[in-house]
């Protein structure tokens, strides 16, 4: 019995830790769509980009000589966002502005699926992209914080120990630091007033002199750009390679579901949700599952409570 | 200080305006009245760059409209107050109002904007903080209304305010617009199917069927035409 | 029908033959996948290329298929000759099974659920500790297990198995199934209200695609020799069939086909050739071919050639003039039927979205054969009465009565079939569909054969005076002549009761008189008509009775004459300045 209690606690700190970073790659995700309506299906792949940019920073960049092997890949990691901004605003001017937005709506209903189909190819594109540039070697960020934990405890008599890793926590701490930044800059700033005023209703946009297609395209930058600063805390963590974002495609669709779609805030807890599940399932069901959990909890959600269970239904005037 | 000559303007292949004219003058209020259908907001969307003219011209302040891009035109001073109102819901009313507020003269101007809004329309003081999505019809229609004067801009143009509003509503709404032409002076263009208050306020109107510019005039001209009679009410 | 089986007859001799001049064994592989992606193509296709549900777990199928023939072989020793028929068993049910709670979705979210079920079966799979299976080889009865040392054998196999599935999509598409999904697919409100039974098809369509990826799956098991869980469930597998359905063209028999043929060759060849200094090159040509799809030819490459044909013959084959005019000549005279039996009844029915009150207690009997104008202010309530008699939404209270059967809680195509027709206010044709088409659509809600829905579609086409237009795409057609084709779709499901939403809108003047002369034709053919219009003009002349409604309330009923002169009326409708001002 108490040994389910340890690991019970154990697992809720992990989840706790591990669905901070992905509340925040959610938010990413999130913003992408509550202001495009687009299902940006290459978003898991942007992310593996912030991971191996991070993973370069570190390395190449000398920021771990710089700032040395602790404070070195959270640096990195919020190195990420810029550069990955830069690579989601071409992307979208490039590829994706072709399909969405006032010219979207032109194509009628083939416009709603060309953005889908489109991030599909971008999303094939990137993974195997990398493949050549990055290797198909996993590889993570070596940080002594990793391997190090502080203990709770002991606590009934000595009986049961829980461990903090200290690398995740700072980890999950920046990831919410990141998030309350941009939510408060979504809510008080000129720019993240226009951006939801584009979301909701992007032709009153127009209307008051807001150019929706420059919106779009900073809220995709922003939204990749995120994503990609929680990739890159995670990239000290797990180990990676160029097809990562597959995996975590899924666990950020069902985040930001479950925060119901296009709520930014909403979006932070589903994606603390979605860690929580991932690990509270290791209790109950083997390991290679994890993930398995995640997806019969995202089909639970979308079947049963599709305007999430966070926030409201967003809708359309 | 608008000018529309020979516009022709649709959706796809199926045509909406043809060759439509008109002009407003400075400080005039202008009214478009026709039955749905006709095109009424068809052309205000083409004013506003959301629909592309097939061919035509549209000029402001002497200006070539269609050379410039749809979200620069409002800050050359067009405020759109769009049919349906079309508020921000999930921002508040002070912040609906900032985004009026999103041009270079709505900015300067602000200050004294947000007290000529909140003396017309006190409502909104009262709600700043709310949601405008859980205002009801006629203070989302008062929002919108307000939100395209916080532009600071030199033409209001105003789709049916009076849609799916209480017969009182729009009457307090007509009266506000009143109000604010004749206190300010704003040159405003408007679109109705509520032909009697159109008529009564502006100074010209113009009478839109199935795309066209079937009849215009002065405020009596209008009125006391038969055919405007027998449009609206079959007599 | 029968120059495409030709044509697909002498593709697959052309295939057949093809494979006589090839022997190095790697082309002769490549030779047996490019059929199963063509039938991967094709089995996605006929699900989402049809009705427009946007499959990306398509890999589910595939994969349960393969899994089954590889284990019922390791297992039973179960031959591929009859693992392959169960495979497309497996796939059938799993579609169906996947489509039952996943249709419940649209648009995005169908997409993303559909994406989480061959990612969830991968890692079970692997847990299941199924991370390769070798199917055992057979050495001295290879044909009995589908082993052939001569390796053209599986490109034979291969294409007889694609041309399987596009017997099956010709079959489809030629008939009430792929008119039904193709109506689906652009309007699925329009089709439901035009009477077709939309669930029912789309796990139809669902079933039939599962089962054509299973049996794929079943066969690529057998040609690669081993299954492992990325290569049958992983993201590439969903995504290649839906980028060769894409690339070719979706919603076409041929798309699928083409855009394996070369999609295929091309990224195995570059694989074989830069495999080993480009790792992934394979993905980077699907990718690119996708994105640049969607940028140059939305639509697909078939679609692509199709237009840019008919352009160069077109300027040829315009259309000549307008057609004749209906005959209005003889205006069948018609007595305004005021004591005939009521047909249709609305009792006290109320409807709120939100806090707006869109209906309010409106109660309303029409008679048989009577023109009922439904008149009143936008905004005032109209169209959601529509949406109410219809069945597309349920009232909060009150009762719907069709010949005296109480409807509330009957679906938009369960009242078609009871004789409910309508319109809408914004003109709903399919518009990639012909005329014709359009209105078969229609017509099948009482047909018993594809030639009986031709036969009515045509005779509604006749009535509506659109003979001339029935070969052209909808989407081409006059605000006119799409009022009259929606009118046309109606009329073909033999309706008693006909709703008309703002038939008259946008026409002008002389087109108005057209289609009023159309629907008193209607009338007199004993139609029951109730029409929604905003506007009073015209609408004296057609009606014979009038429904004034002012914020979703009953606000005045009464004859023409009666309404023009009520008070109220003219409060709503001009504002009380006017009546004060003419007084």
């Amino acid at each position: 019995m108490l040994q389910f209690l340890e690991n019970f606690l154990q697992a809720l700190v992990a989840g706790l830790l591990t669905g901070s970073i992905y509340g925040l790659m959610c938010v990413g995700l999130s913003l992408i769509f509550g202001v495009m309506r687009v299902i940006n299906f290459a978003h898991g792949d942007f992310m593996m980009l912030g991971m191996y940019a991070a993973y370069y920073a570190f390395g190449l960049l000398g920021i771990q000589a710089a700032f040395g092997a602790s404070a070195g890949p959270y640096i990195a990691a919020l190195l990420a966002g810029p550069v990955i901004f830069v690579a989601g605003v071409a992307a979208h001017r490039l590829l994706i502005s072709h399909v969405t937005g006032m010219r979207g709506t032109a194509l009628q209903s083939e416009g709603h699926y060309a953005q889908l189909i489109l991030t599909l190819g971008l999303a094939l594109v990137l993974q195997n992209g990398g493949l050549y540039l990055f290797g198909s070697t996993p590889v993570s960020i070596a940080t002594p914080l990793a391997s190090n934990a502080w203990s709770v405890g002991p606590l009934y008599g000595d009986r049961v120990e829980v461990f903090v890793n200290q690398g995740q926590t700072v980890a999950a701490v920046i990831a919410l630091a990141v998030v309350l930044v941009f939510v408060a800059l979504m809510a008080r700033s000129r720019l993240g007033k226009s951006l939801r005023a584009a979301a909701d209703n992007p032709e009153a946009a127009t209307y008051m002199g807001i150019d929706v297609a420059r919106a779009h395209r900073l809220a995709f930058g922003f939204g990749v750009a995120i994503t990609a600063i929680g990739g890159g805390l995670l990239a000290s963590g797990v180990s990676f390679q160029p097809y990562v974002g597959l995996e975590y495609v899924i666990v950020m669709y069902a985040g930001v579901v479950l925060g119901g779609l296009g709520s930014v805030s909403g979006a932070f807890f589903g994606g603390l949700a979605i860690g929580l599940v991932q690990q509270m399932s290791t209790l109950f069901l083997p390991n290679q599952l994890q993930n398995t959990a995640i997806f019969v909890v995202f089909l639970f959600i979308v079947l049963l409570r599709p305007q999430g269970l966070f926030g409201r239904a967003m809708r359309r005037t | 200080m608008l000018e529309i000559s020979a516009l022709n303007a649709g959706y796809g292949p199926v045509p909406v305006l043809n060759e439509v004219s008109l002009r407003v003058g400075q400080g005039e209020f202008a009214a478009i009245v026709g039955p749905n259908g006709a095109g009424k907001s068809t052309l205000f969307k083409t004013i506003s760059g959301i629909v592309q003219p097939a061919s035509g011209s549209i000029r402001f302040e002497g200006r070539d409209l269609l050379a410039v891009a749809p979200a620069a035109r409002a800050h050359l001073g067009i405020a759109h107050v769009p049919e349906g109102r079309q508020v921000f819901p999930s921002l508040t009313v002070r912040e609906n109002l900032e985004m009026g507020a999103y041009t270079g003269a709505g900015r300067r101007a602000w200050k004294q904007n947000l007290e000529k809004i909140h003396a017309w329309f006190p409502v909104l003081a009262e709600r700043a903080g709310a949601l405008a999505g859980a205002l009801s019809g006629g203070q989302q229609q008062m929002l919108a209304i307000a939100r395209g004067i916080a532009s600071s801009p030199r033409l209001l143009m105003l789709d049916e305010p009076s849609m799916g509003l209480a017969p009182a509503a729009a009457d307090e709404i007509f009266e506000r617009i009143v109000s604010i032409h004749e206190s300010s002076g704003l040159t405003i263009l408007l679109v109705e199917q509520r032909v009697a208050e159109a008529l009564h306020f502006a100074d010209r109107g113009y009478v839109l069927e199935a795309g066209r510019v079937v009849l215009e005039g002065s405020h009596d001209e209008l009125r006391r035409n038969d055919r405007v009679r027998q449009a609206y009410l079959g007599m | 029908m029968r120059r495409q089986l030709a044509m697909i007859a002498a593709f697959a001799a052309a295939y057949a033959l093809l494979t006589a001049f090839v022997d190095h064994s790697y082309y002769l592989l490549m030779l047996a996948v490019v059929p199963v992606w063509a039938t991967m193509g094709l089995s996605w296709n006929l699900l989402s290329g049809y009705s427009g549900f946007v499959s990306f777990g398509h890999a589910a199928f595939f994969g349960l298929g393969a899994y089954f023939v590889a284990l019922a072989q390791i297992r039973w020793g179960l031959s591929p000759w009859a693992g392959i028929p169960c495979a497309a068993a497996v796939g059938a049910i799993a579609g169906l099974i996947v489509g039952i709670p996943t249709f419940r979705l649209r648009g995005h979210y169908f997409a993303l659920a559909m994406l989480a079920y061959p990612l969830a079966l991968l890692y079970v799979f692997e847990w299941l500790g199924y991370q390769e299976l070798a199917l055992p080889m057979q050495r001295d009865n290879g044909f009995a297990y589908m082993q052939f040392e001569d390796h053209r054998i599986y490109a034979w196999l291969a294409a007889a198995l694609m041309v399987g599935a596009m017997l099956i999509t010709s079959l489809v598409e030629r008939s009430r199934f792929g008119l039904s999904l193709l109506a689906i697919r652009e309007d699925e409100a329009a089709a439901e209200a035009a009477g077709i039974r939309t669930l029912a098809w789309k796990l139809k369509a669902i079933t039939l695609s599962g089962a054509i990826a299973g049996a794929a799956g079943g066969f690529y098991a057998v040609v690669l020799l081993v299954v492992t869980p990325p290569a049958v469930f992983g993201m590439l597998v969903s995504a290649q069939a839906l980028i060769v359905a894409m690339f070719g063209g979706v919603a076409t028999l041929w798309g699928p086909v083409i855009g394996a043929v070369v999609l295929v060759p091309l990224s195995e060849i570059l694989n074989a050739r830069l495999g080993n200094v480009i790792p992934g090159i394979q993905g980077v040509v699907y990718g690119v071919a996708i994105i640049a799809v969607i940028l140059l030819a939305p639509e697909g490459v078939f679609w692509k050639l199709k237009d840019v044909m008919a352009r160069r013959r077109a300027p040829a084959a315009r259309d000549g003039g307008p057609a004749a005019a209906p005959a209005t000549a003889a205006e069948p005279a018609r007595e305004a039927a005021h004591d005939a039996a009521t047909v249709f009844e609305v009792l006290h029915a109320s409807k709120a979205f939100g806090g707006l009150q869109a209906v309010r207690d409106v109660s309303l009997a029409v008679r048989r054969g009577e023109i009922l104008g439904i008149i009143g202010p936008n905004g005032a309530g109209q169209t959601t009465l529509f949406n109410l008699l219809n069945g597309f939404i349920r009232p909060d209270a009150g009762r719907i009565l069709l010949e005296g059967r109480d409807v509330v809680g009957r679906r938009p195509h369960q009242l078609c079939m009871a004789g409910v027709g309508r319109t809408f206010q914004v003109v709903r044709p399919f518009r990639r569909m012909s005329v014709l088409d359009n209105v078969m659509v229609g017509a099948y809600v009482h047909a018993t054969s594809d030639d009986d829905a031709r036969a009515v579609a045509q005779e509604a086409l006749a009535l509506a005076g659109l003979t001339a237009q029935a070969g052209r795409l909808a989407g081409g057609l006059t605000n006119k002549q799409l009022r009259l084709l929606e009118l046309a779709r109606a009329l073909a499901g033999r309706p008693k009761l006909l709703l008309l939403d703002e038939t008259l809108a946008g026409l002008s003047a002389g087109e108005v008189e057209e289609v009023i002369a159309l629907v008193r034709r209607l009338a007199a053919r004993g139609i029951t008509i109730v029409i929604i219009e905003h506007t009073m003009q015209a609408m004296v002349r057609l009606v014979d009775r009038f429904v004034v409604l002012n914020e979703g309330a009953l606000l005045a009923e009464g004859l023409p004459g009666e309404i023009t002169r009520n008070a109220a009326v003219v409060d709503a409708y001009l504002g009380k300045r006017w009546r004060l001002a003419n007084a």
